[in-house]
């Protein structure tokens, strides 16, 4: 596998895995390939994101946002209205499916916010797997609501306590046990990292949000938004709404990362901002390390977006400048977490609030009878309590 | 040639015994009395473990040694400090680093592999780093100049056609990982051990050391019936947690059980 083969996003992406896994991920990639092709496939995947996720997902015109901040005109795609509140379901529907055709009966995930826990505990219940959640332990206290939803769907979850107890601890974690039980079981990595072909199976499956904002609003506007923002943890979300929009010249494109508490390393996870090329659970990308090449724990007020590494498609969209990386601090995101609630109606997810925040300026920058759509990613709830702690510190 | 190639084709050993641990666990200067220990117990070729936040491969073990070794400041200067002195120890027993790629990476392909062989070793494994990569085909073709070895890997899921075709870039030993998951204590292998070794020998023409769950006497003495060396890493690096505070204590179980494997191993 070289730099030119499939896999690669430029000089990122590619197959860094132990040994043990090479083989499941050919069969991954070949059966992938396999399934891409065949109606019967594309056929089940459109019957459950239609009658069980409840695509497509509206592209909701936010007029009272629209006012309030006085720029361009704000759309909002509401991946928060998906069945388990946010994006994630999408992607895990379909790796489920991918697990069916080749046979595992048992699957496995990682999670950080809880919602890809929770989108694949959900997919295991309806689909009758096997299913184990690996969650940060620090992760299983700040999204208790949804730890405590993955195991009423049957799923076991096992807390990760090495490291910082995070998502990157989870992540290694799942790749341990995969490495164990490769034969019986798939996992449904959450974002788009890992080894080939997991980046591209996780943006093809999430791509079906861009796709439907394309087109929703080319319908209703008979012409293309002039820019489009999501945030980016792992970045599936942000792959997802980006990639039906990567050839067309005019749309500016905006990610945002979160700056956490600011720059000092250890305090953020604005990987695209100060990461450095290196090698991170099966993947060459940006990475968040020191100068000895040891990861750095990452930091960032939503638990979705504490990752020190980034999918590699985007550490390539963000070395050929096509997608303007930012970064929101913890703070600002929080504060428009509470601003969108209140003008808007909606309750937004933290990771998603780091979006608003980007979109504000680019708003404010494009001014008006212009348009701009955001992926709203997911739903807020599971945000709620620790919001309240957040703001009862903050009083003090 | 090879130091490790020497000593494979010198006829002066029946299977190799590799004992692994990590460098800077509890802290740096332990790891060169460690070493010493081990080194004059009867190793034959020592892997030291270059520590790594994000040891994907390694099971609960070593993830600990990793996490206490980084509990001290982590630099290459301190590594390569700590792997001269064991090796200026015992000059002719092979040195060999286990680590991830990325700190390699970082540090520089060239500069690592310049400052690695000056240290005294003569050989990496890197589990991490598939051998139809890039960077493994300029690793290899780097350490050929400098008669380092890549050490590859080889699973219980390897197909022929993926062992067929990493013959080109391997030399030294082929690091067979006798179980699947990660590396940890076990008390069963798989059946078909014997007869993947036989295949791997035949096809590979290359030593086949064993590694992965191998802990007892017992064990090593039958695995290395059939295989050209045992690897043994989480059993030594037990010890190390269990002892680490009391030095003493650490060095001397270190030593009895180091010896106490040499003898099981014909
Ligand atoms: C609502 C929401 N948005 C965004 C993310 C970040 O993930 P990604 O960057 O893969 O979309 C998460 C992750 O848990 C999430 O729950």
């Amino acid at each position: 596998m070289g730099k030119n083969q499939p896999g690669y996003f430029g000089e990122f992406g590619g197959r860094y895995a132990p040994e043990i896994l090479t083989e499941a991920l050919e069969e991954l990639e070949s059966t992938y390939q396999k399934l891409k092709k065949s109606k019967k496939f594309k056929k089940e995947l459109e019957f459950y994101l239609s009658n069980y996720v409840g695509r497509p997902s509206p592209l909701t015109y936010a007029e009272r946002l629209t006012k309030h901040w006085g720029g361009a005109r704000i759309w909002l795609k509401r991946e928060d209205l998906n069945h388990t509140g946010a994006h994630k379901i999408n992607n895990a529907i379909g790796q489920a499916l991918i697990a069916k055709f080749m046979g595992k009966k048992r699957i496995i995930a990682e999670t950080g916010a809880g919602q890809h826990g929770l989108a694949t505990a959900t997919v295991g219940a309806m689909f009758g797997m096997e299913t184990v959640v690996y969650m940060g332990a620090v992760d299983v206290e700040r999204q208790n609501l949804n730890a405590k939803k993955i195991e009423m769907l049957g799923a076991k979850i096992l807390p990760v306590t090495a490291g910082e107890a995070t998502l990157k601890e989870a992540t290694s974690e799942a790749m341990r046990d995969w490495a164990l039980n490769v034969s019986t079981t798939h996992y449904i990595v959450g974002s788009a990292i890992g080894p080939h072909p997991f980046p591209t199976i996780v943006r093809d499956l999430q791509a079906v949000i861009g796709k439907e904002a394309r087109s929703q609003f080319k319908k209703h506007n008979h012409k293309l938004p002039h820019a489009i923002v999501a945030c980016v943890g792992g970045g599936s979300n942000a792959i997802g709404m980006f990639h039906a929009f990567l050839k067309d010249k005019n749309v500016a494109i905006y990610g945002a990362e979160a700056g956490g508490l600011g720059p000092k390393p250890g305090e953020h996870s604005a990987t695209l901002t100060y990461g450095k090329t290196g090698f991170l659970h099966g993947t060459k990308t940006l990475i968040i390390q020191d100068e000895a090449g040891q990861i750095v724990p990452a930091h960032s007020v939503s638990a979705g977006l504490d990752y020190p590494g980034v999918g590699p498609e985007h550490a390539f969209l963000s070395q050929t400048k096509r997608v303007d990386y930012r970064m929101v601090t913890d703070e600002q995101a929080l504060d428009c977490f509470l601003e969108v609630t209140r003008v808007e109606g909606i309750i937004p997810a933290l990771e998603t609030a780091h979006a608003f925040h980007v979109a504000r300026d680019v708003a404010k920058d494009l001014g008006k009878k212009k348009d701009l759509i955001i992926c709203l990613s997911g739903r807020g709830d599971k945000d709620v309590t620790e919001v309240l702690r957040l703001l009862g510190e903050r009083s003090k | 040639m090879s130091k490790i190639k020497d000593l494979f084709e010198s006829g002066k050993i029946k299977s190799a015994f590799i004992p692994y641990f990590t460098l800077g666990d509890p802290n740096y200067n332990d790891s060169i009395e460690f070493g010493k220990t081990i080194l004059d117990n009867g190793a034959d070729i020592l892997e030291l473990g270059i520590p790594f936040s994000d040891p994907v491969a390694d099971g609960p073990v070593i993830q600990r040694a990793v996490a206490r070794s980084l509990k001290n400041k982590f630099s290459f200067d301190e590594i390569f400090r700590v792997t001269k002195e064991i090796h200026e120890h015992k000059k002719d027993t092979p040195l060999v680093y286990l680590t991830y790629f990325n700190p390699i990476f970082h540090c520089g392909i060239l500069k690592f592999l310049d400052q690695a062989k000056e240290a005294g070793v003569v050989g990496l494994v890197i589990p991490d780093l598939p051998f139809d990569t890039k960077e493994s085909e300029t690793l290899f073709q780097e350490l050929r100049k400098r008669d380092m070895d890549l050490i590859h890997l080889v699973t219980p899921a390897s197909t022929k056609k993926r062992i067929e075709a990493l013959k080109k870039t391997s030399t030294g030993f082929i690091y067979y990982v006798t179980s699947f998951g990660v590396t940890g204590e076990r008390r069963e292998f798989s059946v078909d051990l014997q007869e993947r070794i036989r295949f791997l020998k035949d096809t590979i023409q290359l030593p086949i050391c064993a590694g992965f769950g191998i802990s007892t006497p017992d064990q090593a003495g039958q695995i290395s019936g059939y295989a050209d060396g045992i690897i043994i890493g989480s059993a030594i690096q037990r010890i190390i947690e269990e002892n680490g505070h009391d030095f003493p204590k650490a060095k001397q179980s270190l030593a009895e059980y180091i010896a106490k494997i040499r003898v099981a191993i014909p």
